[in-house]
């Protein structure tokens, strides 16, 4: 199967559990014939998906406002986007809003938006209604999906949901025939002419 | 797997290896310890019990295309020299005739015409457009399953090729094909090459059969040998895999070679012909034609000149076996019994990677029986134990590769014609000779190099302080013998901790940092570290004689200094003076790294030696370059942008090499395709920045300097560094004391040494992964970016160093854009982040934003670095102009030229001319063909403009340069040809 690298990027203010989920996402089940990165901020994880392999390359951002303006180097290039809000935290919910903005503006054209609502598991004190942020999801055609990282509940769930909505590789046969056959010529051509 | 490590490997090594980098170092150790059990099957001393060798000895004949004619004429046979020149091994053969039967652009179709006149076993090497594999085609007897031709994809691993229902792998595909010819392992027999290069005697006949490339299958040399068929044995081309077979072998040419020392024979040494039926559905073992390469006889020039008729035949095939099995070319290699301790060199053979393996490892064990289950695919390798004297090579400068290995560079070339431990062994034989006996071949190997190349000042005892050494206070008084066991796994484990321990220069944090952190970068690091190596063997080289201490010093510099460091307490921290003992050790070690040279490294170097010889067409656009950027370098309105040229050419090269047909044999061959790309990056940093890397230095700093920016940033650093971390944003993190941020620094520091962008990335990601320790702080926590980026700041901010803003540029513009999405993109990302925050530090003091500048340039930034790379083929670029060549008996042939916008077509001519070599360059014209219709150039035109204002159009027509045969001289070309069709034939 054929290993496919997206890159994922975590939008998100700071402490809704950005790195929580993935991290919950990459250490559940933790296989250890790979090389561990060197931190968490910089995650990966490969999931099987149709006739494909996806290794998510997880890009963690800084979500304090002094930050902001680093979030294009990031999100730059970035097959899918994950924006995390805090359910009991209404203000985050407004932070994830203008990410999607922002996406919409400067992100790359096809990006993979995915609203997830963490800690979920605090639904006593939630602020968010479900209702309202899923609404919002579907306005813009998004993902939703409500998580509990401490939990481990929907982690994998949110990420299966990305692979799903990622486009399968166009054929490459067109490549091959795009290209100028004599290019494919060997070297060989050399003795060929004495 | 550690446990499996035999008993004689003294466990106290192992006390301090708590990384799991270091259990697949034992590992890997242990391994070469079960495969030197495996192979030796010789008990103890060898003046002892000498009949026991013999059948080692006898193993090494089989390999060799015995000419058929001379097979069956004993007088021949110990004709001296002459005979034995004739005894090209099969690599060989294989090997300088690769434009015989490597035809990489030949469809499926034509490959079937051509083997359909081919007696069964005859085969090719081609690829499939559709698969994207390469293919191998091999002709059946006709009687078998209907179809005349098999054809058969060749998996290519990270680093080895494989047919793909076979658990054997091969460092290239000539190995591979090699292999093939010997044993039929998944093939109903074993391949055969064509009789007339089965049959050639010389080197020139294999060279006009090379120079017919894929024209020889029609030749009259092909039919014409065609018709001779020899019935004796057109190949003698068994290798046996098996033990039990070689001990037969053994047994019934034992009489022969009694003098034969005991070696430790690789497992694949060959038994002769008759061998071939048994092993060829034996279980399956790990068995690449490397083993067949160094197989010298170490006491050959103590031998009595042979007497016997057959002996000496034998002892021809031995040698030459040793000889012409590494693939080397030289014909004058032969020629020497006589000069025995000149400077004779034995190729060490080309495994895979041994440092980088154990990381890479690729997961899934190749199918088959367990032993070739238990371990990883990745280690064909053979490990050079002890250096041999090898009497009869001389002068060969590309010991295992002809083309692509140019300057090995192992010192052990002098010394050690090593011996070979196959790591993926054949399934263990009931026969296990005990680990005494195969220490006592090392010892003698010793003590043969020593008399063979006169080196008394290596004795073979002396290496005991070395091994005392290496081994630190590991406490087990080992007695001589045991050494040989041990040694293996000492240099494997010096050579392999050296690039994880060389840069973490705290003990502190060594072992956090220990094993480098992601894939890719891994890949890199190692490379490079290699590459270093390299450099230092390109130096010494050519000299054989004194240098060789000093390169071996170099070249170990680095793992002594880390062993040093773990040893502390018996070396006593004192100033450190290797002593003679020790760099014999040495030698050996390196003669080891040699052998394991990947064929990465072989192709790095092959290219950046290419890059410096101006007499190949990349190495003159390469120096031009490099001259003119020395010049020029002012020429750029930034740094940026002049990053930007550099990183487009290296582009562009790279683009030339994928294609051109300089590098001989080709890439494809030696390297699986997903390597390629990261081997071309890898040559270019090595051909470009190296040469450049001060001027590069300079043009920036100069830039900085002009532009006012290094003062704005020096300014804004002082003031970032008065913050407290809490000010950067840091939330509860631990920050590093002064102690650490000195560490990072000095890690900065080494950075700035460096050339190659991903070398310099790693080490971010060291200094990232020593930020990310002391922030842990052992509370296990995990942090994410919220805390990391923070703390980055404000450590890049304690370091004080302006010159880092140069350095991060550098490596984001030149940095190869595949890995800008992964681990190291992500903290080079981070660091520029972290250094973009800094310079704006005052503006975002009062506005706590970033100014509208900055972000506007990591826009751009970031849309340059990642839209979508259409990778450019190199002839789109201006300065280019692929040109076909168009002959009526072998089709097509392109070649990319270097053609300036006001070359003249008449200039273009001439330069195709000399490219395609073409004997009579009047005869032939430069063509425009569009969409099928051909129009000759008239000379005075500029083909570039043509292709420019053919890109112009609004609607592309697809368009090709032929140069070909003017039509109307009086020269008959075939109406079919006549239409430019034929170069839309693959």
């Amino acid at each position: 199967m054929a290993i496919r690298e997206l890159k994922v990027c975590l939008l998100g203010d700071t402490g809704v559990g950005k790195s929580s989920i993935v991290c919950r996402f990459v250490q559940d089940h933790f296989d250890h014939n790979i090389s561990p990165t060197i931190g968490a901020s910089f995650l990966t994880k490969t999931v099987p998906s149709g006739n494909e392999l996806h290794k998510f390359l997880i890009w963690d951002t800084a979500g304090q406002e002094r930050f902001h303006s680093l979030a294009p180097m990031y999100y730059r290039g970035s097959a899918a986007a994950v924006i995390v809000y805090d359910i009991t935290k209404l203000d985050s919910f407004q932070t994830l809003k203008r990410w999607v903005k922002e996406l919409k503006e400067h992100g790359p054209e096809d990006i993979v938006v995915a609203i997830a609502g963490n800690k979920n598991d605090l639904g006593d004190i939630r602020e968010v209604p479900m209702k309202e942020a899923k609404e919002f999801a579907e306005s813009i055609a998004a993902i939703f999906i409500e998580t509990s990282a401490r939990n481990a509940v929907n982690v994998e769930e949110l990420f299966q949901k990305i692979s799903k909505q990622i486009p399968p590789l166009e054929n490459h046969e067109d490549e091959i025939s795009e290209s100028f056959k004599l290019s494919r010529q060997p070297a060989v051509s050399t003795r060929r002419c004495c | 797997m550690a446990s499996s490590s035999p008993p004689g490997n003294p466990p106290s090594g192992l006390t301090d290896r708590s990384g799991s980098f270091f259990k697949l170092i034992d590992t890997f150790a242990s391994e070469i310890g079960e495969l030197k059990r495996e192979m030796v099957q010789t008990p103890l001393t060898f003046d002892k019990e000498p009949m026991d060798l013999q059948g080692l000895e006898a193993e090494v004949c089989g390999v060799y295309l015995q000419s058929p004619s001379c097979a069956g004429l004993g007088g021949e046979r110990d004709s001296g020299y002459d005979s034995l020149r004739r005894r090209m091994s099969v690599l060989e053969r294989l090997t300088q005739t690769h434009p015989v039967w490597l035809l990489l652009a030949v469809s499926e179709e034509e490959a079937t015409r051509i083997l359909l006149t081919q007696p069964p076993g005859v085969f090719l090497v081609r690829k499939s457009a559709a698969l994207q594999r390469k293919i191998l085609s091999v002709r059946l007897k006709e009687d078998q399953s209907g179809t005349p031709i098999s054809h058969l994809p060749v998996r290519e691993s990270q680093y080895t090729f494989s047919l793909e229902e076979s658990g054997i792998s091969f460092a290239d595909l000539f190995r591979l094909v090699a292999f093939y010819c010997i044993s039929r392992d998944v093939l109903p027999f074993t391949l055969k090459l064509p009789e007339a290069i089965a049959s050639a005697k010389t080197q020139k006949e294999l060279e006009e059969a090379a120079q017919l490339g894929a024209g020889f299958w029609d030749s009259a040399l092909c039919s014409q040998r065609r018709t001779f068929p020899r019935a004796c044995r057109p190949l003698s081309r068994t290798l046996s895999p098996q033990r039990s077979n070689r001990n037969r072998e053994g047994e019934e040419s034992g009489a022969h070679c009694d003098s034969a020392p005991p070696t430790l024979r690789s497992c694949a040494s060959p038994p002769s012909f008759r061998l071939e039926r048994r092993h060829s559905s034996g279980p399956l073992c790990f068995v690449t034609p490397l083993f067949l390469q160094t197989h010298r006889r170490p006491l050959r020039c103590e031998d009595d000149p042979p007497t016997h008729a057959v002996r000496s035949d034998e002892d021809l095939e031995n040698e030459g076996k040793s000889l012409k099995l590494s693939s080397s070319p030289g014909i004058e290699q032969h020629a020497d019994k006589v000069k025995l301790n000149s400077k004779s060199r034995t190729p060490p053979p080309r495994p895979p990677p041994p440092r980088s393996m154990p990381r890479r490892r690729p997961a899934p064990p190749p199918p088959g029986p367990p032993a070739a289950t238990t371990r990883p695919k990745s280690m064909p390798v053979a490990v050079t134990v002890s250096p041999r004297q090898q009497p009869t090579s001389t002068k060969r400068q590309a010991p295992a590769r002809p083309s692509m290995g140019g300057k090995q560079g192992s010192p052990s070339k002098t010394a050690s014609p090593p011996i070979l431990v196959p790591s993926n062994p054949p399934p263990p034989r009931p026969k296990k000779p005990d680990l005494e006996s195969h220490r006592c071949h090392i010892a003698l190997d010793d003590e043969t190099i020593a008399k063979a190349l006169s080196r008394a000042k290596l004795p073979p005892c002396q290496p005991t302080a070395t091994d005392a050494l290496l081994e630190g206070n590991a406490g087990s008084p080992s007695t001589p013998k045991e050494r040989g066991r041990q040694r293996l796994s000492d240099m494997s484990m010096s050579t392999s901790s050296s690039d994880s321990l060389e840069y973490s220069h705290s003990p502190g944090f060594s072992l956090g940092l220990a094993p480098s952190p992601s894939r890719h970068l891994n890949h890199q690091n190692t490379v490079e570290d290699s590459s270093d190596d390299d450099d230092d063997v390109d130096e010494d080289d050519e000299d054989y004689g004194v240098s060789l201490e000093t390169d071996l010093e170099m070249r170990h510099r680095p793992s002594f200094k880390a062993r040093r460091r773990r040893v502390g307490v018996s070396l006593g921290g004192g100033p450190f003076i290797l002593p003679r003992a020790l760099k014999g050790r040495f030698r050996k070690v390196s003669g080891m790294l040699s052998s394991l040279m990947t064929p990465e490294r072989r192709a790095v170097k092959r290219i950046a030696e290419m890059s410096r010889d101006k007499s190949s067409y990349f190495g003159s656009l390469v120096q031009d370059y490099i001259s003119f950027v020395q010049e020029n370098r002012g020429c750029h309105t930034s740094g940026t942008d002049f990053l930007q040229t550099l990183r487009q050419f290296m582009t562009q090269m790279k683009a030339y090499l994928r294609q051109s047909s300089e590098l001989d044999p080709p890439l494809e061959s030696l390297i699986p395709e997903d390597q390629i790309d990261q081997v071309l990056e890898k040559a270019m940093h090595k051909c470009v920045l190296k040469p450049l890397k001060s001027v590069i230095e300079v043009a920036l700093h100069d830039f900085q300097v002009k532009s006012g920016a290094l003062q704005q940033l020096k300014e804004n650093l002082a003031l970032a560094k008065a913050k407290r971390p809490q000010e950067l944003g840091v939330d509860g993190a631990v920050p590093p004391d002064p102690l650490a941020i000195e560490k990072i620094r000095h890690k900065f520091l080494n950075m700035r040494k460096m050339y190659s962008p991903e070398k310099k990335v790693s080490l971010v990601l060291r200094v990232c992964k020593l930020i990310y320790t002391i922030m842990q702080d052992n509370s296990g926590r995990m942090y994410g970016a919220d805390d990391f980026l923070p703390m980055l700041t404000y450590v890049v901010a304690q370091c004080d160093m302006p010159q880092l803003d140069t350095e991060i540029q550098y490596m984001m513009e030149l940095l190869d854009p595949s890995l800008l999405q992964g681990e190291g993109g992500y903290y080079l990302t981070s660091a520029y982040g972290a250094m973009a925050l800094i310079k704006n530090f005052q503006e975002e003091q009062a506005a706590r934003v970033l100014s509208s500048e900055a972000r506007n340039t990591l826009h751009q930034w970031h849309r340059r670095r990642t839209t979508p790379r259409s990778a450019p083929t190199v002839d789109d670029f201006q300065n280019y102009l692929r040109v076909a060549l168009q002959e009526v008996d072998t089709g097509c042939t392109a070649k990319t030229l270097m053609v300036q916008p006001y070359t003249t077509t008449e200039e273009v001519c001439s330069l195709c001319a000399y490219k395609f070599k073409i004997p009579d360059p009047d005869a032939y014209a430069l063509f425009l063909v569009i969409e099928g219709t051909r129009q000759q150039l008239a000379p005075d035109t500029h083909p570039q403009r043509i292709k420019a204002e053919l890109h112009g159009r609004p609607c592309a027509h697809t368009f090709h340069f032929v140069y070909r045969r003017i039509p109307n001289l009086n020269l008959f070309i075939p109406a079919i040809m006549d239409n430019g069709n034929c170069i839309q034939v693959e």
